[in-house]
């Protein structure tokens, strides 16, 4: 055996060198190669190299022009059953060229003819006469012995299956509130006594004592509520300007509410990256994700959030969803304002729904 | 060899996530001047992303705070834990800098570094914020207490190296750092239970430095070795830079890294490996060395009320072996105090109309009130199919078997384990009557880690229990209760579904296709070389 691993190597090296000789039209080194050989001798290398370059451009440059083209942090792996079709179509067009004529295939064949004739040497012949049923052996092994990958579980990530028709055309009353709600605002904001939820009272509450000559609203430091405010106090306060200022109210509100229930899971940064959410297998989902409730009506995303996990239909496998049914915990309208600050943390806007 | 991958792709990612968190919390350019328009945009940066834990007014009592422990920091006392100045001063904007970028693992302050593809704060915002967020406290604005004047003096790094390890375990028993963080470093100290923090006097554990990917401010030694500049102001961590010479410090903060265990070996299958002898029922016999586990992650029970943000056990290392009629199941995991009483009427009860996260200030997390518990859960029926019941306790046509292990019983010398059936999350355990049980169990705490062995016939005659068969995925979950946390019935931490799947030995027909497969090709090949020979 040491022996035969000595006499191996340098065998391989005389090899090589002739295949690049040959290629390089050099003519044949070994006397006992066939004459033709001089011919197209690198024919069967390229072959192999064409293929070689193929495999790698699919594997490898694929998923890195994937990356460039989404501009998302990871690469799209070509899956496997593709890769099969790209290397098939490759092999196809390659056994196409080959055979195209008798003088090409001979070309082709010659390469592997002279190694099992033992022009390169008996020792590699020898050896992959050895290792080539070898191989084969493991493969089969290797194919046909148990493995233990855990079993695969397909899910469908927006199942329609059991969703409401009825709430497909729902309209969050909080991102455009009608006319009738903006009114009651002005009145609310004139008065000096806005109400809020319940969660964020005692804060609010806080803020007003350490600024007693401030507006109760005065906290919230966006542009739309500072120009209301300040129109508020001339008298001359326009719709628009009051619903945007309304607006932010509801925001406000939805991002407390937010940070309360939605945060430990769903990240501060409304990406399923909260410190509860490498615990679940299925990971809480990343609201920044171009492929999440961009593309849902806004009706889907308050019937997910009202039955949660445990409203899913099977084939979105209910069983490792985390996810709570949030009619059990929250009123309508605080699930509501929880969607608007979702969809602003996350800059993204709800499909429409479709006309009937 | 595919276990084998993806153990190392784990340690990897581990490591490139160490390292990209380490990464993007230095900024980039010069920091801008704190003008007027910086400081407006800070307040609506504050507003926007902060005030919901941090308050309104900067106070750490915003909506959200009162079910985070610990609690958000109060801004308005300028007690700062993370610096690189003297004990007792302020940090720079780059400490807070780093500390929004990086984020506090293991509490609810994520990182806000905005490099990865994610919804964080840009540099600039960061900055904007960590100006506001100085106007909370006056101190900043008085030039006596100017933190640049204060920063740490740093001496050159030592090379970790055995010797220096060495030092660091003497220094560490001269310095009692053990009498906080225990002889072991897992934070179980004689003097543990008694700490406050000077923010609100509330208790706070001594920090498990076992734990590498929890460390607050790092884990890196040159982290490490900046807090013992330092110390954590406002906690009882001091400054070792009096006490200790440059060079111990560095000794030091080797040890510590060298306590840290950074490899988590995240899988969803584990292997119950096949012994033809009797299954070891002791938590620390031979065998279980050589068998190969996994690490299973654990959330706190967010899911119904009453919801629990602050679960203690987070990991747990869990190993399983089988005989032709019995399975055992080794289970470890961190856990500061040996919890070994329970006091049943300090249990919790919901409130009815309670909607919200419990607060941790509602339970009586007093040591020696609650026990700890460990619940292995398995369905009672396995289907062939993906469809189980759900992780979260069974549903009503799904049951699942419990196996609740409980360290009181233990202590007591009784059956630690108490088998259950549930259907469900809102109705209660069922316990099987005790004669029906036949789960055993070994138990041993050492050194801040719970050991506990389970062990059952493979088959049994009760249709409430889980049936075990070899080469089939069956699925199993875990719940986990820290006592000393306050933790018990739903107060929980919980895992997804994982499978355990029984090992079988490769079958022979599998051989026999593999040797039909060299025989076909060698033959071909002899074939293929006569035929030439021929021409």
């Amino acid at each position: 055996m040491g022996e035969g691993k000595k006499g191996i190597l340098p065998s391989v090296v005389k090899m090589l060198k002739e295949a690049v000789n040959r290629g390089a039209g050099r003519g044949a080194a070994d006397p006992s190669a066939p004459a033709a050989a001089s011919k197209k001798p690198g024919f069967f290398w390229g072959i192999c190299i064409s293929m070689a370059v193929i495999y790698g451009a699919v594997k490898w440059l694929i998923p890195f022009a994937s990356r460039r083209i989404t501009g998302m942090p990871f690469a799209l792996p070509v899956p496997g059953t593709l890769m099969l079709f790209y290397m098939a179509l490759a092999a196809a067009a390659m056994a196409l060229y080959v055979t195209f004529s008798d003088e090409r295939f001979s070309d082709f064949t010659r390469p592997v003819k002279a190694f099992f004739d033992g022009s390169y040497g008996t020792l590699p012949r020898g050896a992959a006469l050895v290792i080539i049923p070898l191989l084969v052996g493991w493969l089969v092994y290797d194919h046909w012995s148990p493995n233990v990958l855990a079993p695969l579980s397909l899910r469908i990530q927006h199942p329609s299956s059991n969703f409401p028709k009825k709430m497909e055309d729902l309209k969050n009353p909080f991102a455009n509130p009608e006319d009738a709600n903006v009114n009651a605002f002005i009145e609310e904001a004139k008065s000096g006594h806005v109400e809020f939820v319940s969660q964020v009272g005692p804060d609010v509450a806080k803020w007003k004592e350490a600024n007693p000559e401030s507006h109760a609203l005065g906290f919230i430091p966006s542009e739309q509520m500072v120009k209301f405010l300040s129109g508020l106090k001339s008298g001359n306060v326009s719709k628009e300007i009051a619903k945007a200022a309304l607006m932010e109210k509801n925001l406000f509100e939805g991002r407390a509410l937010y940070a309360m229930n939605c945060r430990p899971c769903h990240g501060d940064s409304v990406s399923g990256d909260g410190p509860m959410a490498d615990g679940f297998k299925l990971r809480p989902i990343n609201f920044t994700d171009n492929g999440t409730i961009e593309t849902i009506v806004e009706g889907y995303t308050f019937w997910r959030i009202s039955t949660g996990g445990v409203g899913l239909p099977i084939e979105a496998t209910p069983w490792d969803s985390a996810m709570p049914a949030w009619n059990q915990s929250l009123t309508e309208d605080e699930r509501w304002k929880i969607m608007f600050a979702e969809y602003d943390m996350a800059q993204k806007t709800p499909r429409m729904p479709e006309k009937h | 060899m595919k276990e084998i991958v993806k153990a190392l792709t784990t340690i990897l990612l581990f490591t490139a996530l160490a390292s990209a968190a380490a990464a993007s919390d230095l900024p980039s350019k010069a920091k801008p001047s704190a003008t007027p328009e910086m400081l407006e945009k800070g307040k609506a940066v504050y507003f926007k992303r902060c005030s919901f834990c941090h308050g309104l007014l900067g106070d750490g009592d915003g909506p959200a705070a009162y079910q985070l422990m610990p609690r958000p920091r109060d801004f308005t006392l300028g007690l700062y834990k993370f610096r690189t100045t003297q004990s007792g001063e302020l940090p720079t904007d780059e400490d807070l800098f780093r500390t929004i970028s990086r984020g506090i693992p293991g509490t609810a302050m994520q990182t806000f570094g905005g490099e990865s593809g994610k919804n964080g704060l840009t540099e600039e915002q960061r900055w904007q914020v960590i100006y506001y967020i100085k106007t909370f406290f006056k101190g900043f604005t008085e030039p006596d207490s100017d933190p640049y004047k204060q920063v740490v003096k740093t001496a050159p790094k030592i090379q970790s190296s055995s010797e220096s390890i060495e030092k660091g375990r003497k220094i560490f028993g001269e310095m009692k750092c053990w009498e906080c963080h225990g002889e072991s470093g897992t934070g179980n100290g004689p003097n543990a239970p008694k700490l406050k923090d000077k923010f609100r006097k509330d208790p706070i554990l001594p920090f498990d430095l076992t734990k590498g990917w929890r460390y607050k401010a790092g884990n890196a030694a040159d982290d490490i070795y900046m807090r013992f500049n330092t110390g954590l102001n406002g906690t009882p961590m001091p400054s070792f830079a009096d006490s200790l010479k440059d060079e111990e410090r560095w000794h030091l903060a080797n040890y510590v890294v060298s306590l840290q265990k950074k490899e988590v070996l995240s899988a969803s299958v584990l292997k119950a490996k096949f012994v033809s002898g009797d299954l070891p029922f002791t938590v620390d016999a031979p065998l279980w060395n050589s068998t190969e586990g996994i690490d299973v992650s654990l959330a706190g029970q967010v899911i119904a009320n009453p919801r629990w943000e602050n679960p203690s056990v987070e990991l747990v290392g869990i190993k399983a072996v089988y005989n032709p009629t019995e399975i055992a199941f080794l289970m470890e995991w961190s856990d500061r105090f040996e919890d070994t009483l329970h006091k049943q009427e300090l249990e919790y009860n919901v409130p009815p109309a309670y909607k919200g996260y419990l607060s941790w200030e509602d339970i009586p997390r007093k040591p020696g009130n609650f026990r700890d518990s460990i619940a292995l859960q398995f369905p009672v029926t396995v289907s062939g199919g993906a469809k189980k019941p759900s992780f979260f306790r069974g549903d009503s046509s799904n049951p699942v078997n419990l196996w609740v292990w409980n360290a009181d019983l233990a202590a007591q010398g009784k059956p630690g384990v108490e088998e259950a059936v549930a259907r469900g999350f809102n109705q209660p355990l069922k316990a099987e009557a005790p004669e029906e049980r036949q789960v055993l169990s070994k138990s041993a705490w050492k050194d801040g880690r719970w050991r506990v062995v389970m062990k059952r016939p493979l088959s049994t005659k009760d249709k409430n229990d889980i049936q075990f068969e070899k080469g089939q995925f069956i699925p199993f979950a875990l719940n986990a209760w820290d006592g000393s946390n306050g933790e018990h019935g739903l107060i929980m931490s919980l895992s997804s579904w994982h499978y355990v799947f029984l090992e079988t030995g490769t079958p022979a027909w599998v051989y026999i296709y593999a040797f039909m497969g060299i025989a076909l090709t060698g033959f071909g090949e002899y074939w293929f070389i006569l035929r030439k020979r021929k021409k």
